[in-house]
């Protein structure tokens, strides 16, 4: 096995999917950075570098995606939460419908 | 824009943790100043709106690794985080290339183009546009210097040379005292179209 392709192809499907993965996290709760991440382990076996989080919500919220609000803690260091806006939501519709044919495809070929 | 969010109740500064144990403290020092100095080039805005972002990364990063030490959770959450230098890049780019594109500012226009440049060859073009702007102001030097032989010339109505023309080959100059401000004009005009142009390009 030519693994070192893999390894490749593995990061190429990692920063195809972020996004979608992220908008389904968002799907029905808001959350801040933190717990998007911890939500992310808890489902896929992603590893990024954390701080990467950041500039794609940037670019989630660019597009009209996500909106984030900033919510004042009793530590003093607030929180900056992350939702789904309506656009973000017929988004991950639209998203969703792509990849359930790219997944039927994809299981008829491999059988 | 305008639902952003980003209203904030109180002075939009970040509050810095404080660590108990000195090495942790160091640690957590010297990651917000790596960040700081990454994101120099922003608007204060955005710089405050970042640190506060990944300092509240860190802080509740601390609330839920329980098992280690202070300086053992830091260094794990620190290195989870990335290197600031490499994780902000696209974050940097990103923001740079709105204000720019907000102000008009040539300082943040060449901040912007320059963060930009590896992330494609229409950043590139956009570079050579704005080089090209230059000449103008070439331009109005030399017609400082030989007031005679630069300008714009025609001969017989078409155009010859825009410049510095040293033997007049029977080419008359046309604008004279107005060539200054006629380049002037020009660079400016292009300017504008330019960074409209840029700004086309980013929103699709």
């Amino acid at each position: 096995m030519n693994s070192e392709f893999v390894n490749k192809w593995r990061s190429q499907v990692k920063k195809g999917t972020l996004a979608f993965i992220l908008l389904n996290i968002l799907k029905n709760n808001e959350f801040y950075g933190y717990e998007l991440i911890e939500q992310m382990r808890k489902f896929t076996t992603i590893e990024i570098a954390e701080g990467t989080l950041y500039p794609l919500m940037n670019r989630l919220k660019k597009e009209g995606l996500v909106t984030s609000r900033w919510a004042e803690q009793d530590s003093g260091i607030p929180r900056k939460y992350y939702k789904l806006t309506d656009i973000g939501i017929s988004t991950l519709t639209g998203m969703e419908t792509y990849w359930q044919h790219l997944e039927m495809s994809i299981q008829k070929l491999i059988k | 824009m305008a639902t952003s969010g980003n209203v904030y109740p109180k002075a939009n500064k970040m509050k810095d943790i404080d660590f108990k144990n000195k090495s942790a403290q160091k640690i957590y020092d010297s990651y917000i100043r790596r960040m700081r100095r990454s994101i120099t080039v922003l608007a204060k805005s955005d710089k405050e709106d970042i640190l506060m972002e990944f300092n509240s990364h860190i802080y509740e990063g601390l609330q839920n690794t329980n098992k280690e030490n202070q300086v053992e959770k830091i260094l794990k959450i620190t290195q989870r985080l990335g290197d600031p230098e490499v994780v902000l890049m696209p974050l940097i780019a990103e923001k740079k290339i709105e204000q720019a594109t907000r102000t008009f500012n040539p300082k943040h226009i060449f901040q912007a183009i320059l963060l930009n440049i590896r992330s494609g060859m229409i950043y590139t073009v956009f570079a050579i546009l704005y080089i090209c702007l230059f000449v103008f102001g070439i331009f109005m030097a030399i017609k400082i210097v030989h007031p005679e032989d630069t300008g714009l010339f025609l001969k017989d109505g078409e155009f010859i040379a825009l410049g510095r023309l040293q033997s007049s080959e029977n080419a008359t100059e046309v604008l004279g005292d107005w060539f200054v401000p006629v380049m002037f004009f020009v660079a400016l005009t292009l300017y504008f179209i330019f960074t409209i142009m840029l700004k086309i390009t980013r929103k699709k």
